[in-house]
């Protein structure tokens, strides 16, 4: 009985207490950015990347302290929409990054609205960002839209005579976004897609997808998943002796693919953001001095050949904030909800920056902001990456 | 109004303080909700004992159902709340129907199969959105108040998790609530006083469904979007994980278990890059860790620990006991026509014929191994006789199951004394009359069944008293002696004021001036006309009480008669000599 | 539109799957007859395992040495701590002296390429050990917790093992090199060197476990344990010895089975929780008691997941899964057992 009271006291001192301690300042002198990535879980390999990057991210921007605070969801919904709120109410946060993966940062739309935070997200789908509404009004990504690689990918297959083509991808979002654009740009363009198989990334096997695609007899194949899972289709096609062209998407583009695909992905077509191969980007292109930069400071911290276009999307994010941050100072002061509002304006008002995927142009319908500038095809040729022209 | 409503209603009212950081009260949500998922495993895994892997699914039917209702057809987001009950306990019901005959193990892994299977089915629904779910949906309001505010849905999962946290504790202190106990251990003893089992399991399942359906309601408004990933295997893990470590068995454990998973988490992400540094991701290796430290330092959960004197539960003290039932009119109360029994090649019982009359005291007796315990169990439903008839009060009970011929008035007591080990001993009498009483769940949640609770409990004490262990009735039933225990049996079965009355081995473990206690209640029980079948080791015992003898040797019948002509067999001496050289 | 090559190819798959789930229902049930732990992290040696070979490939010290060395000094503390001191002797060989020992032949032989034999070889040895060495830590102080609480207790190991794993090995998967690459034309049907190779080991590995239960003393006392554990101890036979022998057999399986599974698929440092669900599944469908019923049970799962790769790869793990509950029903119904024996 007497325990129970102690509670109850207890809990009212605490809250009473917090009272005291909350002394949080309006507005701060520090620009707090909230980022949430999935640096662990099934996406750890594209969260990974983007944690990393944070290192490389600014101290200052303008002459203004800026605090970057970094917290893992693992690839979650609750969690991210929790990292979310946990940023914003405890940190008082101007602007979130993340999350990585489509699910979890759809889950965080309703938070950015509701709170007036602009959002970054370093997701894939364009589900993110369309159709513009209230909820996405706060909120940008940075990776290209599945739907301009798709273009990319249906135009090659198009240009190299392809009719038939196979699809086998990841039963995740990353997968079924893939199969939406795909199926939408091959009908645009009378291709026919023989059969749709789905594969889950821990699988250990694919065998049964893999006759069914090729009793299909598909001219080429498309396989859609993320980092090394995408090779074990690949591989199986191979041995069991497919000869025809097989593509990939920009999910696959880090080192470790092509040292676990091996002679398996030689020959393998996919649409990436330039950065994958800045360096056989023509000086002319302003995107290759950026990318560069980037892949010199990472592999400086990392080891060398370690940078992948992943953790680019989260530095990408940076390079947006960090445009419109001067404007947004000389509205407000940090901290402050005028403030996150001039932010979310400037990065829609951004025009023509230069990022490591592309040149981002914003608008009030595209808060993306590339277009066919922000996307290159490359094959890989000797476990290297190889720019097509 | 109870300590802990005081404390939830300060919870509801707390996130107004001013000063409240809004954060803790986002952590409050976290926490009301999977605690509400986690009562309904205590009741489902802590107090029935099935482990359920399925609870973050059927948590999806809800919040989809919430989602469907509010953003795609646009409907009111309260009508919600009754799709998401209707979703999760109809998907309970179709599972149930399915997979809840199976026992212990194989139900656990059942529902594993069910959570990989619900998953997939979110992920492969296009009406569900599929992988990205469906997401806008609009916040509850209240009278055109957009109840968006964190704390302001803090009130209403605040309420939420008051009014689950009663009903779940009106219905663990019910008729059902007992039969719900007894499903952990004691099925056996439940059947026997007439709980129908698969009844009181469907019952536990479709409950904690209908917490995870609410549960998902809640969750599906305070995210304001749904996608399949919180409503996998791992989040049904999750939700186990918090139930046991907060104490499966206990109500507030659910809400511990849930506020130290989801704080220690939170802590963790504040704390570990301060000692890790920035690159490191730890906290699903500290957080496991942290899991098995406290399991081993608490393998009951945290909770006894906290409360240890875990008070048991108060029930409705009545003065006036249930009137007895009227009594069969037949003569002749149980009749036994050539029972047979085999298990494998050994044959248990054969040819097995006894009659039981109005008024009498019938021993039932043989040397170790002949069978005697085989042919209670046949008697009393336990088992079924290969061939053979059983009459019951003038009735066919051939084939019926124990439940059935509970309803036909038999009761019984066990050789090994089965109480349940998570009810008191007055509880335990009080299963007993379980079939007197009819108050259905919904009126136990609602507190309708006190008149007829305090009756059940005045007629459990009035049994208890005939036994002499009034004074123990509200010691925990597994602590008393084995004699007593054998005592509280009788107890149980006498609550259910029965025409027949089965006892087996009522008199091992009791000291001399128990037995002879005994000896009067049952002659007083034959007196007021109660038919009384009795398995006896003690000779002494057995001979002075028993109206008629059955001996049994090797499942058969050799000899019956009043004690003095069974003093007299040749057959029986033999019997007792072989078996005693 | 499914001709013979293709059933005989689909079959074939599943037989290498359905092995290797096998296995781990193997290790499975001789973990839970003997301690009543359902031991999930047996995905996580698994896949450790195979991590360590495919690493060993590239002349790399196994990266998860230092897990071995730490949690050896843990298993050291916290056996010191329950048993009070004594016998500090043994107990410091089997989780000091044993570990550094096998770092220090990895740190040697690591880098030598010394061939698959010994490189799979090593990869076991590495890993297995951690078997018991969490035995010691999480299950061992738990002797009379129910099996509610210990299964939650392993779940406890199997997230701090998959944090381990993300630590020590990356998020990115590796493949290991094949035994052999050979290919065998038989009819309408080809067969892999891998596939025979792992079809044997499987086969070897059973053998070698009926052996040692039937042949061994240690393995009928294990056995022993398994029928009846309370008998076990009146005649004995220690309850602790039995878990933490139990624990290395499971240690070793998990180990062959992910040396077996790295040149057939890329491994993830969390990819082993969906292998050894498989391989809990059939072990659940065989009671967590019959050895052969597992192993058929597991062949059954594998075979079906294949077909249900061709036939409806979007519901392929819907139908695994659901393809059990008419199985549990069938068991369930045969048995009819009406309580928990524990």
């Amino acid at each position: 009985m007497l325990r129970r009271h102690t509670c109850i006291l207890l809990a009212c001192l605490l809250a009473a207490g917090t009272v005291a301690a909350q002394a949080t300042p309006a507005q701060a002198d520090t620009i707090k950015v909230g980022i949430t990535f999935s640096a662990t879980g099934p996406a750890a390999s594209l969260g990974i990347a983007q944690r990393n990057s944070v290192a490389l991210f600014p101290k200052q921007i303008a002459g203004q302290d800026v605090e970057y605070i970094v917290l893992d969801d693992g690839g979650d919904t609750s969690r991210a929409v929790a990292n979310m709120r946990k940023l914003i109410d405890e940190n008082n946060v101007d602007l979130i990054m993340g999350s990585t993966v489509t699910p979890a940062s759809l889950a965080m739309l309703g938070v950015a609205a509701e709170k007036q935070v602009p959002m970054i997200a370093t997701a894939a789908s364009g589900a993110l960002i369309a159709p513009m509404d209230a909820q996405r009004h706060w909120v940008f990504k940075t990776p290209q839209n599945d739907g301009l690689m798709a273009d990319a990918i249906v135009q090659n297959m198009t240009k190299a005579g392809i009719k038939t083509v196979a699809f086998i991808g990841f039963s995740d979002a990353y997968g079924d976004g893939w199969l939406n654009e795909f199926t939408r740009a091959t009908k645009a363009a009378g291709i026919e897609i023989t059969t749709v198989e789905k594969y889950a990334r821990p699988d250990t096997s694919v065998t049964g997808q893999v006759l069914k695609i090729m009793a299909t007899a598909p001219q080429a194949v498309l396989v859609a998943g993320s980092g090394t899972p995408a090779a074990l289709p690949q591989k199986t096609l191979r041995e069991r002796g497919y000869k025809g062209p097989i593509y990939q998407t920009h999910g696959i583009t880090n080192n470790e693919f092509l040292k676990v695909g091996g002679k398996d992905v030689e020959g393998t077509i996919l649409p990436t953001g330039p950065i994958l191969v800045a360096d056989q980007l023509p000086d002319s292109n302003p995107v290759k001095a950026v990318a560069l930069s980037y892949i010199h400071a990472y592999d400086a911290m990392y080891g060398a050949g370690t940078a992948s276009p992943f953790g680019a999307n989260a530095y990408d994010a940076m390079l947006l904030f960090k445009a419109a941050v001067p404007a947004a100072l000389s509205h407000a002061k940090p901290g402050t909800a005028e403030f996150r509002s001039a932010l979310r304006d400037g990065i829609e008002g951004l025009h023509g920056v230069v990022l490591d995927h592309g040149i981002a142009t914003m608008s009030p319908t595209d808060h993306n902001g590339f277009d066919t500038s922000a996307r290159v095809m490359v094959t890989i040729q000797n476990s290297t990456w190889k720019l097509l022209p | 109004m109870t300590r802990p409503m005081l404390i939830l209603i300060a919870l509801i009212l707390l996130p107004w303080l001013p000063g409240m950081p809004l954060f803790w009260v986002s952590l409050a949500n976290q926490i009301g909700i999977s605690a509400i998922v986690a009562m309904g495993l205590v009741v489902l895994t802590g107090i029935a004992g099935m482990t359920s892997f399925v609870q973050a699914g059927l948590m999806g039917f809800g919040a989809y159902a919430a989602a469907l209702v509010a953003q795609s057809w646009g409907l009111s987001p309260w009508l919600g709340l009754p799709a998401a009950l209707l979703a999760s306990g109809l998907a309970a019901v179709l599972m149930g129907a399915v997979t809840l005959r199976l026992s212990g193990h194989y139900l656990a892994l059942s529902t594993i199969a069910w959570g990989v299977s619900l998953y997939f089915l979110f992920v492969n629904l296009d009406i569900l959105g599929r992988n990205d779910g469906l997401s806008g949906l609009p916040p509850l309001s209240v009278a055109g108040y957009r109840l968006i505010d964190v704390r302001a849905s803090a009130m209403v999962i605040g309420v939420s998790l008051l009014l689950s946290f009663i009903a779940t504790r009106n219905l663990l202190n019910s008729r059902w609530g007992r039969a719900l106990h007894a499903l952990q251990g004691g099925e056996v003893a439940a059947a026997s006083a007439g709980v129908n089992l698969g009844q009181a399991r469907l019952l536990a399942f479709v409950y904690a469904a209908l917490l995870a359906g609410l549960a998902g309601w809640l969750f599906a408004h305070l995210q304001r979007a749904v996608s399949p990933n919180p409503f996998g295997l791992v989040a049904g893990i999750q939700y186990l994980l918090m139930a046991v470590l907060g104490g499966a068995g206990f109500l507030p454990g659910a809400l511990l278990g849930a506020a130290i998973v989801v704080l220690v988490n939170n802590w963790l992400q504040d704390l570990l890059p301060l000692l890790l540094g920035a690159g490191v991701n730890a906290e699903t290796v500290v957080f496991g860790a942290g899991l098995v430290v406290l399991l081993q330092a608490a393998p009951t959960g945290l909770w006894p620990l906290l409360a240890r004197a875990s008070a048991m539960a108060h029930h409705p003290q009545g003065r006036t006991a249930l009137p007895a039932p009227s009594a069969p009119n037949a003569t002749e109360l149980l009749q036994a026509t050539r029972l047979h029994r085999r298990f494998g090649g050994l044959v248990a019982v054969a040819d097995l014929s006894l009659s039981l009359h109005k008024g009498e005291i019938l021993g039932l007796i043989g040397p170790n191994g002949a069978g005697k315990s085989t042919s209670f169990n046949l008697l009393s439903g336990v088992d079924h006789p290969d061939s053979g008839r059983v009459m019951l009060a003038g009735t066919d009970a051939t084939g019926l199951a124990a439940p059935e011929m509970a309803k036909l008035g038999l009761a019984r007591s066990f050789q090994h004394a089965r109480l349940v080990a998570g009810l008191s001993v007055i509880e335990n009498v009080a299963l007993g009359a379980h079939l007197r009483g009819t108050a259905s769940p919904l009126q136990a949640i609602l507190r309708r069944d006190r008149a007829e609770e305090a009756a059940l409990f005045a007629t459990a004490a009035r049994a208890l008293d005939r036994v002499g262990l009034l004074a123990e009735a509200d010691r925990p039933a597994t602590s008393l002696a084995l004699g007593q225990q054998r005592l509280v049996e009788i107890a149980r079965a006498l609550a259910a004021s029965p025409a027949v009355l089965l006892l087996d081995e009522p008199a091992a473990g009791l000291r001399h001036a128990e037995k002879q206690a005994l000896a009067a209640l049952l002659r007083q029980l034959a007196a007021s006309g109660m038919g009384v079948l009795l398995v006896e080791h003690d000779m002494e015992f057995v001979m002075s009480l028993a109206h008629r003898l059955v001996v049994l040797d090797f499942g058969t019948v050799i000899a019956a008669g009043t004690p003095a002509e069974i003093r007299q067999s040749p057959a029986v001496i033999e019997a007792y000599l072989g078996a005693a050289a | 539109m499914m001709d013979l090559s293709i059933l005989l190819a689909l079959l074939q798959d599943g037989v290498v799957s359905g092995a290797v789930y096998g296995l781990l229902a193997l290790a499975l049930v001789l973990v839970f007859a003997v301690t009543r732990v359902i031991l999930i992290p047996v995905g996580e040696l698994v896949s450790f395992t195979a991590l360590t070979y495919a690493g060993l490939e590239d002349g790399q010290i196994p990266e998860a040495l230092p897990l071995l060395l730490a949690l050896g000094a843990l298993a050291f503390l916290r056996g010191a701590l329950q048993d009070r001191g004594r016998s500090l002797g043994s107990l410091a060989l089997q989780t000091l002296v044993l570990p550094a020992a096998i770092a220090g032949c990895a740190v040697l032989i690591a880098p030598l390429h010394a061939g698959i034999a010994v490189q799979a070889g090593l990869a076991i040895a590495v890993v297995a050990p951690m078997a018991p060495l969490l035995y010691r830590i999480a299950f061992r102080p738990l002797p009379e917790a129910s099996v509610l609480v210990k299964l939650i207790a392993a779940v406890g190991v199997h997230l701090a093992l998959t944090g381990l794993g993300l630590l020590c090995f990356g998020p990115e998967g590796a493949r290991g090199p094949a035994f052999s690459d050979a290919v065998l034309t038989l009819g309408p049907m080809i067969l892999t060197g891998q596939a025979v190779w792992v079809i044997f080991c499987t086969t070897a590995a059973m053998a070698a476990l009926w052996a040692f239960f039937r042949l061994s003393l240690a393995g009928a006392a294990l056995r022993a344990t398994a029928i009846n554990r309370r008998g076990a101890r009146l005649v004995g036979i220690s309850p602790d010895r039995s878990g933490l022998l139990a624990f290395w057999l499971a240690g070793l399986i998990a180990g062959l089975s992910g040396v077996l599974i790295a040149p057939l698929t890329t491994v993830y440092y969390d990819g082993g929780f969906l292998i050894g669900l498989k391989g809990f599944v059939a072990a659940i469908i065989a009671g967590l008691g019959s050895y052969p019923l597992a192993i058929a049970a597991a062949l059954v799962v594998g075979v079906v997941e294949s077909l249900s790769a061709f036939w409806a790869s979007d519901f392929k793990e819907v139908i695994v899964f659901s393809v059990i509950i008419p199985v549990l029903l069938w068991r369930s119904l045969r048995h009819c057992a009406v309580g928990e024996e524990e």
